[in-house]
């Protein structure tokens, strides 16, 4: 056996088969160098964070499912929420995103790997470290930050030195960030197959684009706006100390400044990816490729002249706050031209309802109630009652649970069989998606009715007024912790004894990627592809 | 748009990443130096 093994080594199918992957764990995947392995390490590592935030969230719900101090002390509980949005924006939803970027913009662009690998691999490592900084504040004397993620002086720099840990966390969060966007532009822009011009590009590569530009415009100015509260706490400057001269509302400006177009981080990739599913299992071209390539462009442009309308209760000048919320109503028409778009692509398709499907259609429509909700906070007046409201918490979780998780998870069982080869099963599939889209809405609809009642945020405890619904939400977020579980599983079962997948895995599924072998080899596209135009995610809309 | 990308040449390839990521990387170091210098002058 060895010596026929030795025979075929170096012939073309052994060639394939071994990949050249570097030979054990550690330099396969600490010193890895490949897009497809960094992009599982992403994945990976976003898993492992949203269980530690969801179990936080686990608190914060357990806490308020009835009126009265029950479990934790008021302390941990703002501990709670302050970790748990850290943890699930830096730590969950965008490495995702990155980690989606990874394994797929190279195989839909045609390029053998991202343009800078060995950063690629920094851009990673770092984030376990960054994590694990900011985790273990929760065992310091004085506990973990507690001031709320948005981490407003004076209250965020008035705890324990969990401030320098969380700042250095956001530092190194940060400078992954940056790596990784530098990366993917300058792979966009370099490193694309001939033929594939930037209008031929599928559109979850146009949306990782115009989030990377995004992220390179605001992550240096969070880093700058962090960087000054240190200072401000250790080394006797007064940026944000009005005792000093400094103004702290000043931070909130620097902070949403980031804060915003950090909102459109999370969800631009997530229209790249709905973009992608839709047209798959509606078999129709996607309707208006150049103007949902604009939308997002448009989208993108507006998240920086907007970051006001956070703040319309801290008060500025009436023309500041007409600009800020007609500013903000604006955003809803490229956002709907991207809606239509997508329900257009389905119209006369010939629709089939497979899990990537569900979930991208439950996008659409969930995501759709969180853009409502943001229309209804933009408008100032409204906006002076609902501040600070539960109403708030529901419009950002419909946002960013059912919208850019919604996203992941349909992407994920998208591309799991080009990845893996193997095929998941489709009914456990399905009664996860069903389980997730009736308890997400048990959990974060009643939380408008809380809102809109005027359950402040961010308390451990509430009005009996507010009782039911709250027991209600509870009741939807035990629901929803089954489905990490149920996902696990799913795709556990799939990678062990899943069937083959096919080369195509779904009927009408264009692009790339599609083109490669089920599971893509270790290395793909070494020679450059020749681009046909029926290869091309959305066609040649030149033609 | 339509046309073919003329530079796949390997080291004009190299060439065009290590402009991008000069000029993009730029950008993002100065946006981290003007928003503190910005806060130190006028605030």
């Amino acid at each position: 056996m060895a010596t026929h093994a030795a025979e075929h080594s170096h012939d073309d199918h052994a060639h394939d088969d071994h990949d050249h992957k570097p030979h054990g764990f550690i330099n396969r995947w600490v010193f890895s160098t490949n897009h497809k392995d960094i992009g599982t390490l992403y994945l990976i590592f976003s898993f492992t964070m949203a269980c530690i935030g969801a179990a936080f969230s686990g608190v914060i719900r357990t806490e308020l499912m009835k009126p009265g101090l029950q479990f934790v002390q008021p302390y941990f509980f703002n501990q709670m929420t302050t970790m748990h949005a850290l943890v699930m924006i830096f730590g969950a939803i965008m490495p995702a995103f990155v980690g989606l970027a990874n394994w797929m913009i190279p195989l839909q662009i045609g390029a053998p790997d991202m343009a800078l690998p060995r950063m690629n691999n920094w851009s990673f490592w770092i984030l376990p470290f960054a994590f694990t900084i900011l985790l273990s504040t929760l065992f310091m004397p004085g506990g973990a930050p507690a001031g709320g993620w948005t981490m407003y002086p004076p209250l965020a720099i008035q705890g324990g030195n969990s401030v320098a840990f969380l700042v250095f966390s956001v530092h190194l969060m940060g400078i992954s960030s940056i790596m990784g966007a530098i990366n993917i532009i300058a792979t966009i822009l370099n490193m694309r197959a001939p033929g594939m011009d930037l209008l031929k590009m599928p559109v979850f590569v146009w949306s990782w684009l115009i989030t990377a530009f995004l992220l390179i415009a605001v992550m240096p100015v969070l880093a700058g706006a962090v960087t000054m509260l240190l200072t401000d706490k250790y080394f006797g400057t007064s940026f944000f100390n009005a005792a000093g001269g400094g103004d702290p509302v000043m931070f909130q400006h620097v902070f949403w400044f980031f804060g915003h177009p950090e909102v459109y981080i999370m969800i631009l990739p997530a229209f790249g990816i709905v973009s992608e599913i839709i047209p798959t299992f509606s078999r129709k071209p996607l309707f208006g490729y150049q103007a949902m390539v604009f939308a997002i462009a448009s989208i993108a442009f507006l998240s920086f002249i907007v970051w006001g309308h956070h703040m319309f209760t801290v008060g500025m000048p009436l023309g500041g706050e007409l600009y800020f919320m007609f500013a903000t109503m604006l955003i809803a028409v490229p956002t709907g031209v991207k809606v239509f778009n997508w329900v257009s692509t389905m119209w006369g398709g010939s629709l089939s309802f497979e899990a990537p499907m569900l979930w991208a259609i439950a996008f659409v429509i969930l995501f759709t109630i969180g853009g409502f909700s943001g229309l209804m906070l933009a408008l100032v007046p409204a906006d002076f009652q609902y501040q600070d409201t539960y109403f708030v918490v529901a419009h950002f979780h419909y946002v960013l649970v059912t919208g850019a998780l919604f996203a992941i998870i349909g992407a994920i069982y998208y591309w799991w069989p080009k990845w893996t080869g193997k095929m998941y099963n489709e009914t456990w599939a399905k009664v996860h998606f069903w389980w997730s889209v009736v308890f997400i809405n048990i959990l974060f609809f009643p939380q408008h009715f809380l809102g809109l009642a005027g359950m402040p945020r961010r308390i451990p405890d509430y009005n009996v007024a507010f009782a039911d619904w709250n027991l209600v939400s509870t009741i939807g977020a035990y629901g929803m912790f089954l489905t990490p579980i149920m996902m696990f599983a799913i795709l556990w079962q799939s990678k062990k004894s899943g069937a083959p997948a096919t080369m195509h895995v779904w009927e009408a599924s264009h692009g790339l990627e599609w083109t490669v072998p089920s599971p893509a080899p270790f290395h793909t596209f070494a020679t450059p592809p020749v681009i046909h135009d029926e290869d091309l995610a959305h066609g040649d809309i030149t033609h | 748009m339509t046309s073919t990308r003329a530079n796949f040449d390997p080291q004009q390839q190299r060439a065009g990443i290590r402009r991008t990521v000069w000029i993009v990387g730029g950008i993002a170091f100065a946006l981290f130096v003007l928003f503190i210098v910005k806060q130190f002058l006028w605030h």
